[in-house]
């Protein structure tokens, strides 16, 4: 048994097979062969031994001849490798004795040679690792011939365990199958991380180099509550984490029934639930739950992995896809919130050492207006097929404001120059995700339909913490008195013009905060679907008055410790009953 | 020719130490030659033929190789291995004579 501590991205707990995949999307494959197979297996290893072989001594030959034979050598050293007696007797004595498949065998014993280079000190030795690993690769493809594609084609459920996940590998996985991810590398912002909470499936990332010490087959756990990932787990760990599930399972089938009754406190105040989207799929996980409407869509999905700039008709169908879905329901389309290192065909910026405080987000759509129009004018289109409403991200000025809606009017006449179809009244608002536009919330509340805290970047901006910084992520806290108090400011601002006002961070959706963010003053909560339920609960479960209290007393508190603590005896009291 | 068994611990004086090039010229002359050798390293023996053996014994400069050869002119091809851990190959000498 082996574990290993990541961040926490996506909730829940999974239990599984292995699927490894390496950095180039290849899949590391089972484990076992049948008793009776075993002379077809090893007969199939020796064939890759020489196609590999065949391969290795062709690059030798072309190597040598262009670039002479020094050039050549390495891949003499390959090939002698590939075909080390000692190797040889090894897989087969896995294969034989152990029943083991060849690919199993080939990425096991490969890796264990792979490991004598990790483990020294000297980075030179060290990058010697990387010729064995080529030769695994190699072995590999030939062993598995059109099998290899990475998480395209599954057959039984898989926890995917990966260096990094691109959006070109995820965009198609196969949804059917894929129960969980865990990746090396990655923050909470991670690609990764905000699809797995779009498949509604357990996450942990960041958690350093392993890959090498699994291969696929083997069982492994992922503790997505609280970023854990348990290698070969031992039987009484297996056994608590069977259990874990099975009642994580009861608790969401116990709250399946809230799907068709209001989010309505005790005392008759009718809350509203709405669901945070990035891919149109989820707009079904919202539906299933009963969300009043999508009060987040993300619509990075459309640029991150694409080739080129995505056109205003792929915007439009996406568009059309949640909005058809939803009805008469609102859905709130906030415009790209990316760098320009993410966006197709944008060269990188030179000088950009912290990309939080770089060129992204609407600061970059400002730049680069032809982008920014093409995805207005499919936002703008699609206001004639349902309850659209534009959001902008990352406001920091009154003057981007401004700008942001001047593009927004020019592409309107142009619309309507045109005869297409729109609402010209679509709500216009902004993400209040800066302290700057804490502090000037009172002015832009004139000029705005609506606001949504984003309580993710809002925490990361005024506590000065980068959340997928291990180092200092202790010190990303939501309770935190600052970010709180600059919460309540915003829910003042909004409040003294009427102007409706959502929390759509992961704040949100977390239902130790659901009393406190009442009482504060918050009817209008966008959450990841899956904490949908959770969050209504609560509010079914508590009063207006319940919540002031709350809210009144943790404004008095110091820290963010006690504030967590004081919470959770609060909601428990509430609660109980349900959780029992 | 003498049948025969020879034995010789070497320093690997070669900055680089046993490196991929130096692996393949030990696993060319061992299996060139009519005896059977071994390495040894911190007790571990491997073949000279097998290139991977070789180098995940993984002989970095200053350290000690053992080298046993039994069979048909056991000492010659101990003569032939020794140069190579010093970084010396046939081929560059050659070229410079």
């Amino acid at each position: 048994m082996q574990q290993l501590q990541g961040i926490a991205v996506s909730p829940g707990v999974a239990i599984g097979e292995a699927l490894v995949m390496d950095n180039e999307g290849f899949r590391i494959p089972r484990r076992f062969v049948a008793r009776d197979a075993v002379v077809d297996e090893l007969e199939r290893l020796d064939k890759a031994i020489a196609a590999a072989a065949a391969e290795i001594a062709h690059h030798r030959e072309t190597v040598s001849a262009e670039l002479g034979e020094k050039y050549g050598a390495i891949f003499e050293a390959h090939l002698q490798m590939l075909q080390d007696s000692r190797l040889r007797s090894e897989l087969e004595e896995m294969i034989r004795q152990r029943h083991y498949s060849p690919e199993y065998a080939v990425s096991r014993i490969l890796r264990r040679y792979a490991q004598v280079f990790q483990r020294l000190e000297s980075s030179y030795l060290a990058e010697r690792a990387n010729d064995i690993f080529d030769i695994e690769k190699r072995l590999l493809r030939h062993l598995l011939g059109r099998r290899r594609e990475g998480i395209a084609h599954l057959t039984s459920p898989v926890l995917v365990l990966a260096h990094n996940l691109t959006p070109s590998e995820t965009s198609n996985l196969d949804r059917r199958f894929v129960r969980g991810f865990v990746t090396e590398v990655g923050g909470p912002g991670s690609h990764t991380a905000i699809v797995a909470e779009a498949l509604e499936i357990p996450a942990v990332v960041g958690t350093g180099p392993f890959l090498t010490e699994v291969s696929g087959g083997e069982l492994v756990i992922i503790d997505g509550d609280k970023g854990l990932v348990i290698l070969q787990p031992d039987e009484e760990t297996l056994a608590r984490y069977r259990h874990e599930a099975e009642e994580l399972r009861i608790q969401a089938t116990k709250l399946e029934p809230l799907r068709d009754l209001p989010a309505e406190t005790r005392d008759g105040v009718r809350i509203e639930l709405f669901g945070n989207i990035e891919f149109p799929y989820e707009v079904d996980h919202c539906v299933d739950r009963g969300a009043d409407g999508v009060g987040l869509y993300r619509t990075e999905f459309l640029y991150l992995g694409a080739e080129v700039e995505p056109t205003e008709e792929v915007h439009f169908q996406a568009y059309s896809r949640v909005l058809q879905a939803m009805g008469q329901k609102p859905v709130v389309v906030r415009t790209f919130d990316l760098g320009a290192d993410k966006m197709p065909n944008m060269p990188h910026p030179e000088d950009e050492r912290n990309p939080c405080l770089g060129l992204r987000s609407i600061r970059l759509a400002l730049r680069n207006l032809p982008l920014f129009r093409t995805q207005l004018r499919a936002a703008l289109r699609s206001t004639a097929l349902g309850n659209v409403q534009i959001m902008f991200p990352l406001v920091c000025t009154l003057l981007e404001l401004r700008q942001a809606k001047m593009v927004l009017a020019d592409v309107m006449e142009d619309l309507a120059e045109h005869n297409v179809p729109f609402n010209r009244n679509v709500p216009v608002g902004m993400m209040v995700e800066t302290p700057a536009a804490v502090m000037m919330l009172d002015r832009f509340v004139d000029e705005v339909d609506f606001l949504s805290l984003g309580t993710n970047d809002l925490i990361q901006y005024t506590l000065a913490v980068d959340r997928s910084n291990k180092d200092v992520v202790g010190l990303y806290n939501p309770a935190d008195p600052a970010v709180l108090r600059l919460i309540a400011m915003s829910m003042e601002a909004a409040d003294r013009k009427q102007v409706p006002i959502s929390m759509c961070g992961q704040m949100s959706g977390s239902p130790l905060y659901t009393m406190l963010l009442l009482g504060m003053g918050l009817r209008r909560f966008s959450v990841t679907p899956s904490a949908i339920p959770e969050v209504k609960n609560i509010c079914r479960n508590v009063t207006l008055a319940d919540c002031k209290a709350v809210a009144e007393r943790v404004l008095t508190m110091e820290n963010a410790r006690d504030i967590r603590s004081y919470l959770k005896e609060e909601v428990k009291k509430y609660v109980r009953e349900i959780n029992e | 020719m003498p049948e025969s068994f020879a034995k010789r611990t070497v320093v690997v004086t070669d900055p680089s130490g046993v490196h991929a090039r130096t692996a393949v010229a030990i696993a060319d002359v061992a299996r060139r030659s009519r005896a059977a050798v071994t390495l040894i390293k911190d007790q571990r023996r491997v073949a000279a033929t097998d290139v991977l053996q070789i180098l995940t014994m993984v002989a970095a400069a200053g350290e000690q190789v053992e080298i046993e050869a039994e069979g048909v002119d056991a000492e010659n091809v101990l003569n032939d291995l020794e140069p190579l851990f010093a970084g010396k190959f046939g081929d560059e000498e050659e070229k410079t004579a």
